[in-house]
């Protein structure tokens, strides 16, 4: 019974995107990464591939670096914009007032914002192999046909999403307490930058939530390379998503709607 | 025995320290159009949002067609299509897609929407984005999303608000219509006296949180035995504070004469030895039976504030 009210609320939840910059943005934000390194590739790839490592480690790197930095705020402006369809539509209250439990309308929220940054993530690891074998049928010499493990960057990027829960339930909640959009903005540039300098020589940085998803993130394409290795920062984002996510709910049951 | 579709005891709810309800007691008769009436601020939309269960009294209970909130949200809620205030409609998307969105929470057939379209009459525009929508339109959608449960009860908070006069006619004719034709049970709120006695059968008055009265309409005029008096007279600024000192309510004042609400004989020729003894010269004093608006207005004193 659950279930199925739940799976009519994700049905809503979903619908309620179409032709919206929400729903583009997932689609083409993972795609900003790898089309630049489709370019980059194509125009000076013998140079890149030149300075050392295969070809396939040198377009992780390319891939990884701007991802990192970028990712977080990928990660806030979905959140902003999940919830903020409601605040800048007044519809809070229409759904709230439907027959369906306070908990399922806050689930149904919650399950489509964590597929978003899934498929989202997942589109970049495919994106991201695409560009590889694009670039190979340009330029057969570079190296691309090399072996490479897909599952491995599909593995990596599934890690990131996880390591990713801890600051994104942080920031979906900051989402469904104000309508304002500069704050979670400002905490989340705050973060990031923090973590950028406390990771520098500081030995508690890796408990710092804006920096689960680099430090869970390994050299893929390399030998070093290990699925599940970095499993630490994982495991605190999900129980930081966990505690975040059960704040959020019970603060929904006893909210005022306005 | 009279069956209730609403029934709360005694809510009492606060912004802060603020007291926003004080002991709310209502009764809405199953099958009334119920005019919940008071002037802004008076306490009206936070009584629909506990009606609705998005506020949380924490005095006093809420029980809608027998069941309460606690045991049976749900079930309630699937009886129940509301209008809050402004309308809640997703811009970006066509009025027939914001009814999609709705149906999908719960679950009645997609013919549905085609039969609440049909019923506001926005058929032709069903399938024009909702931000190229006027007002009017907005809270005709508004009210086919209430509709899409069939429920028996609708909770209407200040639906002509905003509208223009053609607007107004057109929501006045689909309440009606809704009630007579459908059998829906109708409670609506408004600040607008004129738009409930044209509507309601039933009335509950409320002013700074307090029920004033409930009760049928022609129950309110009965109630009253006041008349008006009409002064005319030379000073009207002057004579205003005389009788505010004499604890008189003016319900209305011109150039020439004032009108104010009075209980018996008695008082006109209070009223004119007050106006006579401060140096006025009165010249004319003549009694009204006192309409709705003047009945309302004394209930709220709020022209006097």
């Amino acid at each position: 019974m659950a279930i199925l009210a739940l799976k009519k609320g994700i049905s809503a939840e979903i619908y309620k995107y179409r032709s919206t910059f929400v729903f583009w943005f997932v689609l083409l934000a993972p795609a900003f990464i790898p089309a630049i390194n489709l370019i980059a590739f194509l125009r000076r790839g013998d140079a890149i591939v030149a300075r050392g490592g295969t070809a396939w480690e040198n377009l992780m790197q390319f891939s990884s670096g701007p991802a990192n930095f970028l990712f977080p705020f990928f990660v806030i402006i979905v959140a902003l914009f999940v919830n903020t369809i409601e605040s800048n539509s007044n519809t809070w209250k229409l759904i709230y007032a439907q027959p369906l439990s306070r908990l399922n309308v806050f689930c149904s929220k919650m399950l489509v914002y964590i597929a978003m940054l899934f498929c989202s993530l997942m589109l970049f690891g495919l994106m991201t192999y695409a560009v590889g074998w694009l670039v190979h049928l340009a330029n057969p010499d570079l190296g691309f046909a090399d072996p490479f493990n897909l599952w491995h960057l599909l593995g990596n990027c599934f890690t990131i999403f996880l390591a990713t829960l801890g600051f994104g339930s942080i920031h979906f909640y900051l989402s469904q307490r104000t309508k304002n959009l500069i704050l979670p903005l400002g905490i989340g540039v705050g973060g990031i930058v923090s973590f950028m300098i406390l990771v520098q020589g500081w030995e508690y940085a890796r408990y710092h939530p804006y920096g689960y998803h680099v430090l869970s993130s390994g050299p893929v394409g390399t030998e070093n390379f290990s699925l599940w290795s970095h499993m630490e920062p994982v495991y605190l984002s999900l129980a930081l998503a966990a505690v975040v996510f059960s704040i959020a709910a019970i603060d929904t049951q006893r909210k005022r709607i306005i | 025995m009279e069956s209730y579709s609403i029934e709360t005891r005694e809510l009492n709810f606060y912004f802060k320290d603020f007291k926003a309800l004080s002991n709310v007691s209502l009764q809405v008769p199953t099958g009334s159009i119920f005019g919940f009436l008071g002037p802004n601020g008076a306490g009206k939309t936070t009584t629909i949002r506990i009606l609705l269960d998005l506020f949380h009294a924490p005095g006093g209970s809420v029980k809608l067609f027998g069941k309460s909130y606690e045991t049976a949200r749900s079930a309630i809620l699937k009886q129940v299509g509301a209008l809050i205030e402004n309308p809640s409609i997703y811009k970006h998307l066509t009025g027939r897609q914001n009814l999609e969105v709705i149906r999908r929470m719960v679950n009645v057939p997609v013919s549905r929407i085609d039969e609440v379209l049909r019923i506001v009459r926005l058929v032709d525009n069903a399938d024009k984005k909702a931000k190229h929508y006027s007002l009017g339109m907005c809270q005709r959608l508004g009210l086919a999303a209430a509709l899409l449960t069939d429920p028996e009860l609708l909770i209407l908070d200040e639906p002509t608000n905003g509208l223009d006069p053609s607007g107004i006619i057109e929501m006045r004719e689909l309440i009606i219509r809704l009630n007579r034709e459908h059998g829906k049970t109708i409670f609506l709120s408004s600040h607008i006296l004129s738009e409930i006695e044209k509507l309601a059968t039933d009335v509950a008055i409320i002013d700074q949180g307090e029920v004033l009265y409930q009760g049928k309409l022609d129950g309110l005029r009965q109630g009253s035995q006041l008349t008006e008096l009409r002064v005319e007279l030379n000073h009207v600024a002057t004579a205003v504070q005389v009788l505010k000192t004499g604890n008189f309510t003016i319900s209305e004042q011109n150039g020439q004469s004032l009108i104010l609400p009075i209980q018996s004989r008695q008082e006109i020729a209070h009223v004119n030895k007050l106006l006579v003894d401060a140096g006025l010269e009165v010249y004319g004093l003549s009694t009204t039976a006192q309409n709705l608006e003047s009945i309302f207005l004394n209930l709220t004193k709020k022209l006097d504030q």
